[in-house]
């Protein structure tokens, strides 16, 4: 019953690699102890399979366009059509269980389903040993991230988290200043995204229209609760609803908080505390969609010689105070972007404010090599390189440290209420101080379905 | 009834100049021996329990442009001669009023509130002050000129939390306050939305046309009367016109603040369809927004920061307080950062508390040195009929009601231009926005045929 004990002996085993059979049914075999599996050798071509193609997965697949795309499965057959006609010779699938059983020669998988189908599908192919590219956050809650990184330690397959911005020079840039003292010991950032996503604050749509002939709704809602399909949810549109989005957080943190978390050499938050324009929504709405606008509010640890940081988070229009290191009539930052606060100076997305500041400092020496490319680094670990930049090493604990966010925001009026920011406890994932949040620390899968 | 042959002279109604009243009517004031005729305009709602307030006194004429709305407060007063119009009441009534209680919807309170004044009235008037800026300024001039007993319908101003943090602010209990973050919660009323496209035949208990009074006109719906008019940008003033005149008022009367020279807002962008949000709404205050303003030095005090968060939004909890210990209360609240400690408290400066509460604990408070408040509305009874000035006469809700609607300019200004982060740099004495002339546009409003200030 209580998902969060069960995780926390997980962990526990999964520290000491002997004893990972534990986890029942899902054991992950090591990809070399597999006999099929096919090492590539970086003059050949890999076999790529795409899981959830329209939108977003046929960047993707375009991205890898070099290598062998020999399947390609959507429960959508109109969303895909497209990249169906593109890629002719591809074999197509409707339920990626099926295509990862009955195709055998499929190397590595790259997942753009929606997010509450990311863990399911990308274990699965794991468990066969296929590397796996998948779309941003990496799963739908807390402890699929979990399960999927120690799952992908152990299956040493080759793993890339789809938030390609961490291949920029910019992205490098933010750490090699921080790095290099610039703008002193960083104890504050403001993070903020004003992307729409979809109609969020709303409740479910009473009406009950008819499914698609194209859909396949129920493979379409995998593992999450059963509910008459409607159009408000898909495509894209799934992004805003709790059960099978992550809210604009979910969506875009894990791509604008990879750069903080790398410089800042950020782990789990020893607190986090939200409000947000859902606050005193009824359940019909807050249990349903993300609010219009967030503040997030994480609180970090001192790391190494780097001192507590206060990050805090901002969606759907807010925004920190502007900055007055700022020139006037300067547009102050992106649509997303962030600003770090530091003892000796202020940077607002990878250049110190005001501009004369950054004129003055020129540029950080280079102590990050550069990216071939997002998803060249993960072509190049599959065919025995090294280990790309996000892999779920790396993309499962941030994910993880982005959906607690989410967790606080679902709690918000409980929290405002009783007093609290939530406290947690990241290696064990368990909120410490208000024990119903843990239920959303592990989504609860529809039958037929499981990790 | 002696006192009435003084303000037969008020008769110059029609001219609308502002004649002080102890030139109107001799010395023409009630004794306190004396009740006050009072008439109500806009009597249902936050009206009808203002009347209740001030029915120690004779309530004489009641005017509502809604007579469904009013019948309660028609039926307490069988009495009372009943208007629609105010413009009526007040020429057919002149002679037999002394004072009007205002709570009508936002866009009303200035008109209302300003013919009153200039026919020697005094004018109990719900908050904000008014729809506008200009309005506030005008109708603060108008009052000190007329010399007419004014109240604001703040009433946490009368209450005894907002003395404490005064005393203890300036007895030091926190230092030097640079920093304070206010808040209500979520609005009551619907926010962030479109102008409804259906036009509902208007019941016949209301006057519409008086209900818009100043306003543009609009086709009737009851997306906006009786009840919700607060969200929409041409009837009310949002979440910070109408909590912000409670909570920001400790605020206002313990730092002594005034005009602010900058202030900046980022707000909640997205308006719902159907299945996809648009951005950018151009009827109603958005569902959330954070208003940031900058107060120069006063008086021995230092140069404040002074952050609002509304719709939801929350500032962040003091690291001072314990776990455990919610802040603020159900309307909101406000924490005051000082150099040496902070001080919170809930809505309408209600509990206010040093933090943590051992601090409480251990302060030494101060011997009260603001006198306490008889009651907020009997102030102001009091003040028409000779006493001292009520505690937000307009002299001091004037200036209040200003600084507050200065933040949603600055909320609106965001939405229209799009533009992140844009501080608005603000002149109080001339009141202009002097690095967006653009925004100037806002400081008042053209009013519809017929009506003026």
């Amino acid at each position: 019953m209580n998902g969060v004990n069960e995780g926390k002996d997980r962990l526990s085993r999964r520290s000491f690699m002997g004893q990972t059979a534990a986890v029942a049914a899902f054991t992950v075999v090591p990809r070399y102890v597999l006999g099929g599996a096919r090492n590539v050798a970086p003059s050949e071509k890999l076999n790529i399979a795409g899981i959830g193609i329209g939108g977003r997965g046929e960047g993707d697949l375009d991205e890898c366009r070099s290598e062998n795309i020999v399947a390609l499965c959507d429960v959508d057959e109109r969303h895909a059509a497209r990249v169906f006609k593109k890629y002719p010779d591809a074999r197509k699938w409707v339920d990626f269980r099926k295509m990862l059983d009955e195709q055998k020669d499929i190397d590595a998988v790259i997942i753009a389903t929606p997010d509450h189908l990311h863990a399911v599908a990308a274990m699965a192919a794991m468990k066969r040993g296929k590397h796996v590219y998948c779309e941003k956050p990496l799963t739908h809650c807390i402890w699929e991230a979990r399960q999927l990184t120690l799952a992908a330690r152990e299956a040493k397959v080759a793993t890339q988290l789809g938030n390609q911005g961490q291949a920029s020079d910019d992205n490098r840039l933010v750490s090699e200043i921080i790095w290099d003292g610039a703008i002193g010991p960083v104890r504050e950032v403001h993070a903020w995204c004003n992307r729409p996503i979809s109609t969020r604050g709303v409740g479910r749509p009473p009406e009950t229209p008819e499914v698609p002939k194209t859909l396949n709704w129920d493979l379409w809602l995998g593992p999450a609760k059963y509910r008459p399909y409607h159009p408000v949810y898909l495509p894209f549109r799934w992004r805003s609803w709790w059960d099978f989005g992550t809210g604009v957080l979910g969506d875009i943190g894990c791509h604008q908080l990879d750069p903080v978390f790398r410089a800042l050499k950020l782990g789990y938050p020893l607190s986090v505390e939200a409000c947000s324009s859902n606050m005193d929504e009824g359940p019909g709405v807050k249990e349903e969609t993300a609010p219009k606008s967030s503040i997030v509010r994480f609180e970090f640890p001192q790391r190494e010689d780097m001192p507590p940081l206060a990050l805090t988070w901002y969606d759907g229009g807010l925004m920190p105070q502007r900055p007055p290191e700022l020139e006037e009539g300067r547009r102050f930052g992106e649509a997303d972007d962030n600003l770090f606060i530091g003892d000796k100076g202020k940077m607002l997305g990878h250049r110190l404010i005001p501009e004369a500041r950054m004129k003055e400092y020129g540029r950080p020496p280079q102590r990050i090599e550069r990216s071939p490319g997002h998803h060249k680094e993960w072509i190049d670990a599959c065919k025995g390189g090294k280990p790309a930049r996000a892999n779920f090493e790396w993309a499962g604990p941030l994910t993880e440290v982005v959906l607690l966010g989410n967790v606080a925001l679902k709690m918000e009026k409980q929290l405002y209420e009783k007093g609290l920011k939530l406290r947690y406890d990241g290696p064990n994932m368990q909120v410490t101080n208000l024990p119903e949040a843990n239920k959303y620390i592990r989504d609860e899968y529809r039958e037929g379905w499981s990790l | 009834m002696d006192r009435r042959r003084f303000l037969g002279g008020a008769a110059g109604v029609a001219a609308f100049s502002v004649v002080p009243r102890h030139v109107l009517a001799g010395s023409g004031q009630t004794p306190p021996s004396e009740k006050l005729n009072i008439a109500g305009i806009g009597v249902g709602g936050q009206g009808a329990g203002d009347i209740a307030n001030v029915a120690g006194e004779n309530i004489v004429a009641l005017c509502d442009v809604d007579r469904r709305q009013a019948a309660e407060t028609f039926k307490r007063h069988p009495n009372a001669r009943q208007y629609a119009d105010f413009r009526v009441m007040l020429e057919e009534e002149a002679k037999n009023i002394d004072a009007v209680v205002v709570a009508t919807p936002d866009h009303t309170h200035a008109v209302a509130s300003m013919m009153a004044v200039k026919m020697g009235k005094h004018v109990y008037c719900e908050k904000p002050l008014t729809y506008s800026m200009h309005e506030a300024r005008e109708l603060t001039k108008a009052a000190r000129e007329a010399r007419v007993a004014t109240q604001m319908g703040n009433q946490g101003h009368s209450g005894d939390g907002i003395r404490l943090i005064c005393e203890w602010i300036w007895d030091g209990a926190i230092g030097a306050v640079r920093e304070v973050h206010a808040w209500t919660t979520h609005a009551v009323w619907p926010q962030g939305m479109e102008r409804p496209k259906e036009t509902p035949p208007v019941p016949d208990t209301l006057d519409w046309d008086l209900w818009l009074g100043p306003a543009p006109y609009r086709p009737y719906h009851p997306a906006y009367a009786p009840a919700l008019w607060r969200g929409w940008w041409d009837f009310g003033t949002g979440g910070l016109g109408d909590m912000g005149c409670h909570n920001l008022d400790p605020v206002f009367w313990a730092l002594k603040l005034g005009a602010p020279t900058s202030v900046e807002a980022s707000c909640s962008i997205f308006v719902p369809t159907i299945t996809w949000d648009k951005p950018f709404n151009t009827e109603s205050y958005p569902q959330a927004s954070i208003v940031r303003y900058e107060f120069p030095e006063r008086e021995g005090m230092p140069p404040v920061e002074l952050t609002w968060y509304d719709g939801g939004l929350m500032p962040r909890r003091p690291p001072e307080l314990e776990a455990g210990r919610p802040l603020g209360d159900k309307l909101g609240g406000v924490v005051f950062v000082g150099d040496k400690g902070r001080l919170t408290c809930g809505s309408y400066g209600n509990s206010p508390r040093l933090i943590p509460e051992s601090r409480m604990r251990d302060y030494k408070r101060p011997a009260p040195s603001l006198p306490r408040s008889v009651g907020h509305h009997k102030e102001w009874v009091e003040a028409c009929k000779g006493g001292k000035p009520a505690g937000s006469n307009f002299d001091y809700a004037g200036p209040l009601t200003e600084m507050i609607l200065l933040g949603n300019i600055a909320v609106r200004m965001s939405l229209k231009t799009q533009e992140k982060g844009l501080r608005l740099a603000y002149d109080g004495p001339s009141m202009r926005i002097t690095n967006l002339p653009e925004a100037n546009e806002f400081l008042h409003r053209q009013y519809r045929e017929g009506w003026k200030l």
